[in-house]
């Protein structure tokens, strides 16, 4: 029940996060390992999903510092390959392109809010930084998304 | 309310924060409307790309790689781990069959003969360590008894004594009571004639 309900969602998350199939399949497994685990210690019901994706915040930041020198932190994650054979169409090749230039906090504050639909304050408790620090993230990734895929002169998508 | 102090980005993912004047301000601002236009193409974008199925099924609890292990789901069944006890036990035997230290009895120069004496001597001495304890009691037996059938004689001739002095008594008793009467008797009997 747990899994099949949100196995697909936390997979892409953690999947547009480390930029590996098999890498996010195991980071997967073991955030709902842990939350299986762990379930008695979630205090608040309603917030099982901003605990959930900590959890698989957690997880995929563990795998990135462990593959990655502090320093190449925020380098891009190679996800065009990987990605490239199943989103053939044009807009989600741009897309792809315009997403692997973000750093991966920058990125990470798209899934959340963009693709996981959760609001500042959620995002906020599942990366454990001030709402602040989150709006200053993503007003950023915007930006650059924003230049990438829609021009001011144009207004379209490139 | 100015395009500085509209958070454009804040409206265009759905948590406005300006209140009611914002809306207003972009519908009448055109670089605002423009700006939100193109967050909003943006969105719309981003949104095209579908989330990617999952390889394979997550595995969870009720999957292959979270079954217990064999010692686990024998140590939870009873009647499984009650062969594997009796199986342990078989070969426990079957192992001590073949390993157990040979007892060897070393000759000490004692013959059969020489043993059934000292066993007959043990014996004889036992048995009769026996009888005279039992001759013992039956004798402090039949003294406990004599000494008690003394003192019931001894008592019963105190008694008999005491009871025989008390009827001669009685009898000296009648007696002049009876001599006291025939006396009265004789007199009445005179005086009348």
């Amino acid at each position: 029940m747990l899994v099949s309900r949100w196995e697909k969602r936390v997979f892409n998350y953690i999947l547009r996060l480390v930029g590996n199939r098999e890498d996010a399949l195991d980071l997967s497994q073991d955030v709902f390992l842990k939350a299986y685990q762990n379930l008695r210690k979630l205090e608040d019901p309603g917030r099982f999903a901003a605990w959930l994706y900590r959890i698989a915040h957690n997880e995929a930041y563990s795998l990135l510092r462990k593959n990655r020198p502090e320093g190449e932190m925020a380098m891009e994650p190679s996800t065009a390959n990987a990605t490239a054979r199943m989103y053939p169409m044009e807009l989600s090749l741009a897309v792809e392109r315009a997403l692997s230039r973000l750093t991966v906090d920058q990125r990470e504050a798209v899934q959340l809010k963009v693709y996981q639909g959760f609001k500042f304050d959620e995002m906020a408790e599942i990366l454990g930084c001030p709402v602040s620090t989150i709006k200053s993230r993503l007003y950023t990734a915007l930006d650059l998304l924003k230049e990438s895929l829609a021009p001011a002169n144009t207004g379209r998508v490139s | 309310m100015t395009c500085s102090s509209v958070d454009l980005k804040a409206y265009a993912l759905g948590e406005p924060s300006g209140g009611p004047g914002e809306a207003a301000h972009i519908e009448s601002c055109e670089s605002c409307r423009e700006e939100l236009e193109r967050l909003r193409v943006t969105q719309t974008a981003l949104l095209s790309l579908t989330d990617e199925e999952v390889p394979q099924r997550i595995a969870f609890v009720s999957d292959k790689i979270f079954e217990p292990h064999w010692w686990q789901r024998m140590w939870r069944s009873g009647p499984a781990m009650g062969f594997a006890a009796a199986a342990l036990l078989a070969i426990a035997i079957f192992a001590h069959a073949f390993v157990r230290p040979v007892t060897v009895v070393q000759s000490t120069g004692i013959s059969a003969a020489q043993v059934q004496r000292m066993v007959a001597t043990e014996v004889d001495r036992r048995v009769t360590a026996e009888v005279a304890k039992v001759a013992a009691a039956s004798n402090a037996r039949e003294a406990r008894a004599a000494q008690m059938l003394e003192a019931a004689e001894k008592s019963f001739e105190l008694q008999r004594q005491s009871d025989i002095a008390m009827m001669q008594q009685t009898a000296r008793y009648y007696e002049s009571k009876m001599g006291q009467l025939m006396v009265a008797s004789n007199r009445n009997y005179g005086g009348a004639q």
